[in-house]
C-alpha cells in the first residue's frame, strides 16, 4: 500500500476513534472508550507504515516540509496520548485530543500542503534532522496533552477531579520541558553550528522556542518553589502550549528566518 | 538610618528572591516576542519606511537590536545573578541534608506524614530492626542509625544525587550564559569568497586556504544536491589538509571552522556557446566559442565576423527600457551580439539561453543570419565562512549539565524512610514515615511493600 493509501485510512480511523470517544463522553458507556482507544491504537499502527513508508519513497526523515511535519507531529499527539491514556487512564480527554489530531491530520490533506516527496536541499542533509525534529515534536506532543488536561482542569467541577487533572497536566510538562529543551534547543544548537558556525542567531524560531521555554521554566518554579497550583498553573500550561504552536506554526507563516523550510 | 537599612534589607531580601527570577523570566519572555515583532537589525531607512516619526524612539530604546540591547543583556545579568544568589542560598542545607543528614526524627512528626504506618511486634527490637533494615536494603536504600534514649532511629534514603537536580540545571544555565559573553567577545567570523585556485588568510591565524574546486551537484529534478568546496589549508606555504567542505560538513583546524555559506557567479569573463543558423540554408550551422570583445569569421563567403559586446546574467528590461541584470544569478542569461561586414555594422542585438526563439536583432543590412545562445561558461566563487568561537565548548558543558540536572529533577526523585524504633516488655512498636518530594504514587507502592516485608517476617 502507497503512503496515501495508508494515511488516509489513518484519518478515518482517526475520526473513528474520536467518534467513539465523544459517544462516550456523552453516554458514559465504559465500552465505548475502549473502542475509541483501539480505534486510535489501530490509526497509530497504520500511521506508523504511512510515516515508514514515506521514509523509504522519499529516502530521508519523513518531517521536511508542512505536510510531513504535520503528520509526524500528529503521529506523536497519538503516541503521547496512548502514552499517558495507559499510565493515568483519562479517556476522557480522547475526544479533545482526537479532535486536535484530526484537525492537524485535515490541515496536512488541505490541497494547500504540497505532498510530494521532495529531494533534501543541501542545509538538511545531516542526521541531526532526525534528532533536533523528532525529539522536538514528541515534546511538543506532550504539551499538547497537557494543554488539555489544563483545559478540562479549569472546566471539572468536583475536587478530587480537578487535583487528577491538575497533577496529569504536571506529569506531561515533566515529560515534555526535558524532551523540548534536549530536541528543541540543545539539539538546536548543536546542528546550527554544525551546519553555520554559530549556535544560536537570534533567528525568530530559535526566539520562539526560547519563550516557550521561558514559560514552562515559569510553570516550574511557580509550582515547585511557590507552591502555585490548580487555576495559576493550568492557565500557564495553556500559555505554553500556544507559545509552542506559535513556535511551530506562526513563525513559518507570520515571521521570515532562517527556518525556512518547515 | 534605621529605616534605610531596613529597606536595604528588603532590597536584597527581594534580589535574592525567587519571586524577582519569576518576574525576569515574565519581562524576558515579552521583550523577546517583541523582538519578533520588530525586524531586527535592518537599515534606518527600511525602520523609517516602515515605522515612520515611531522610528526613532524605537532605534533609541534600542528595540531594533533589541537582544543585543543593553537592558535585555542586563536583564540576563541579573537573572544570572538571581539564579546564583537563589541557587547557593538553598545549596547549603541541601548539602547538609546529603552529607550529614538528621537522622532522630520524632515519632510525632513521622505520624503528621502522609505516607505512614505503624506497627508492634512480639520481638526484641534488634530482631525486629534487622528484619526492617534487611528490607529496606532490599530495595538499595541506604541506612544510618542511631540510638537515643533506648530509642533506635533509622533514616533509608535512596537517589539522594535527586535534590540536587535544580541545582545542575542552574550551573549549566550559567555556563551557557557565560559562553554566550565568551562568545560575543572572541569570536572571529569572517565570510571568505574565493574563486577556484584563490588563496586568502584567515583573519588571526598563521594559516590560508585554497579553494581548490568548486562544484555544485544537482538532483535530477533540477534542485541542488550539494555545493561542494575542496580546500587544501596552507600554513608556512605548505599545503598540510584538503578536505572537501559541504553544508553541514565544516573543516576544523586549529580552532577554526570553515562552512559553506553562499556561493556565487564570477561574471568578469564568460565564456559563450553561441549557434549560428541561415534561414535560407538549413544546411548551414556554425558553432562558435566567444569571450566578450572576441571577434569570430562567420561565413567565407561573405566575410560575415561576430562579436559579444556584452552578457547579462539575469536580463531584465529597467527604467526607459534599459537592458540591466536584476540578480548575479544566472536565472536569465542574455548576450548582445554584433556582426559587421567590411569594418560596417549589419546587425546587433540580444540573445537569450532561455528563449532561443526569440531574438532581438535588428538589421541594418539583410541578412538571413539567426543565433541562438547555447550555453555559457564562467567561473564560480564558493563563499565560506570562517569562524573560531571559543565559547561553544562552555555551550556544551553547559547543556550536558542541564539536561542531566533536568534527568535528576524529574526522573532520579529523592525517596526517604524514617523510622522510630522502641521496645517494652518484649514487644517492639515500630513508627514508620516516608518522604517523597516526586513520584508519590510509585512510592508509596514501594513503602507498603517494604514495610509489609517488615511485618510478615516471624
Amino acid at each position: 500500500m502507497n503512503e496515501s493509501t495508508l494515511f488516509a485510512i489513518t484519518f478515518i480511523l482517526y475520526i473513528i476513534s474520536a467518534f467513539f470517544y465523544l459517544g462516550f463522553l456523552f453516554s458514559k458507556k465504559s465500552g465505548w472508550d475502549k473502542t475509541g482507544s483501539a480505534m486510535a491504537i489501530a490509526g497509530l499502527i497504520l500511521h506508523t507504515a504511512a510515516l515508514i513508508v514515506r521514509t523509504i519513497e522519499s529516502g530521508h526523515a519523513p518531517f521536511t516540509n508542512m505536510y510531513e511535519s504535520l503528520s509526524f507531529l500528529s503521529w506523536a499527539s497519538v503516541l503521547a496520548f496512548v502514552i499517558i491514556d495507559k499510565k493515568f487512564k483519562i479517556p476522557k480527554i480522547g475526544p479533545y485530543i482526537m479532535l486536535i489530531v484530526i484537525g492537524l491530520v485535515a490541515l496536512a490533506s488541505s490541497p494547500l500542503m504540497p505532498k510530494e516527496t521532495a529531494p533534501l536541499v543541501p542545509a538538511l542533509q545531516s542526521y541531526w534532522l532526525w534528532l533536533h525534529v523528532s525529539v522536538t515534536l514528541f515534546g511538543e506532543a506532550f504539551f499538547a496533552v497537557a494543554f488539555v488536561t489544563s483545559i478540562m482542569y479549569l472546566s471539572a467541577k468536583e475536587v478530587d477531579k480537578k487535583d487528577k487533572w491538575d497533577s496529569v497536566s504536571y506529569r506531561c510538562v515533566a515529560v515534555g520541558f526535558p524532551v523540548f529543551t534536549l530536541g528543541g534547543l540543545v539539539f538546536g544548537m548543536v546542528w546550527a553550528y554544525k551546519a553555520w558556525g554559530t549556535y544560536w542567531s537570534w533567528d525568530p524560531k530559535e526566539v520562539w522556542s526560547l519563550i516557550t521555554w521561558f514559560v514552562f521554566a515559569l510553570y516550574l518554579h511557580t509550582r515547585i518553589v511557590m507552591g502555585w497550583k490548580g487555576k495559576r498553573s493550568a492557565v500557564i500550561a495553556i500559555i505554553g502550549f500556544l507559545a509552542a504552536l506559535f513556535t511551530y506554526f506562526g513563525v513559518n507563516y507570520l515571521l521570515a528566518g532562517l527556518h525556512s523550510y518547515a | 538610618m534605621k529605616v534605610l537599612i531596613k529597606i536595604f534589607k528588603v532590597l536584597i531580601k527581594f534580589f535574592t528572591s525567587i519571586r524577582l527570577a519569576i518576574i525576569l523570566l515574565i519581562i524576558l519572555a515579552v521583550a523577546s516576542v517583541l523582538g519578533t515583532l520588530i525586524p531586527q537589525q535592518r537599515s534606518l531607512e527600511e525602520y523609517a519606511a516602515r515605522y515612520g516619526q515611531l522610528s526613532g524612539p524605537l532605534i533609541r530604546l534600542q528595540l531594533t537590536r533589541l537582544y543585543h540591547s543593553i537592558w535585555y543583556l542586563a536583564i540576563l545579568g541579573l537573572l544570572a545573578l538571581n539564579i546564583i544568589v537563589c541557587t547557593l542560598t538553598r545549596l547549603s542545607p541541601k548539602w547538609r541534608k546529603a552529607v550529614r543528614p538528621h537522622v532522630q526524627a520524632e515519632a510525632k512528626s513521622l505520624l503528621a506524614l502522609k505516607i505512614k504506618d505503624r506497627f508492634k511486634k512480639n520481638a526484641p527490637l534488634a530482631a525486629v530492626q534487622a528484619e526492617l533494615e534487611k528490607s529496606l536494603a532490599s530495595s538499595r536504600y541506604r541506612l544510618r542509625t542511631s540510638e537515643k534514649d533506648s530509642r533506635v532511629h533509622l533514616l533509608a534514603r535512596k537517589k539522594i544525587l535527586g535534590i540536587f537536580g535544580s541545582d545542575f540545571v542552574h550551573l549549566g544555565l550559567l555556563i551557557i550564559l557565560a559562553g554566550g559573553i565568551v562568545s560575543g567577545a572572541a569570536s572571529v567570523r569572517k565570510e571568505l569568497a574565493l574563486k577556484e585556485g584563490e588563496i586568502q588568510s584567515v583573519p588571526k591565524a598563521s594559516f590560508e586556504v585554497r579553494l581548490d574546486k568548486f562544484t555544485t551537484e544537482y538532483y535530477p529534478d533540477g534542485s541542488v544536491k550539494a555545493w561542494k568546496s575542496a580546500v587544501t589549508v596552507i600554513e608556512n606555504q605548505k599545503p598540510v589538509l584538503t578536505k572537501t567542505i559541504v553544508v553541514n560538513r565544516p573543516l576544523t583546524y586549529r580552532g577554526y571552522s570553515f562552512y559553506q555559506t553562499s556561493y556565487g557567479w564570477n561574471w568578469d569573463n564568460p565564456s559563450l556557446e553561441i549557434w549560428s543558423k541561415k534561414k535560407n540554408d538549413p544546411a548551414f550551422l556554425k558553432k562558435l566559442k566567444l569571450k566578450i570583445g572576441e571577434k569570430a569569421q562567420l561565413d567565407d563567403k561573405d566575410q560575415t565576423s561576430i562579436s559579444v559586446a556584452r552578457f547579462i546574467p539575469d536580463f531584465v528590461l529597467g527604467e526607459g527600457n534599459k537592458p540591466q541584470t536584476r540578480s548575479l544569478q544566472p536565472n536569465n542569461p542574455a548576450a548582445f551580439v554584433e556582426g559587421s561586414r567590411g569594418g560596417e555594422k549589419v546587425f546587433s542585438g540580444w540573445i537569450f539561453v532561455n528563449f532561443p526563439d526569440m531574438d532581438r536583432i535588428h538589421a541594418t543590412k539583410e541578412t538571413d543570419l539567426s543565433f541562438e545562445l547555447k550555453s555559457f561558461e564562467a567561473g564560480q566563487y564558493s563563499v565560506l565562512e570562517a569562524a573560531k568561537d571559543p565559547g561553544a565548548n562552555l555551550i556544551w558543558i553547559g547543556c550536558a549539565l542541564a539536561m542531566i540536572g533536568l534527568g535528576l529533577a524529574f526522573y532520579w526523585p529523592t525517596w526517604e524512610i524514617k523510622a522510630v524504633l522502641e521496645e517494652s516488655q518484649g514487644k517492639t512498636e515500630v513508627i514508620v514515615g516516608g518522604i517523597a518530594a516526586k513520584s508519590r504514587d510509585s512510592f508509596q507502592s514501594e513503602f507498603e511493600k517494604i514495610l509489609a516485608s517488615a511485618r510478615r517476617s516471624k
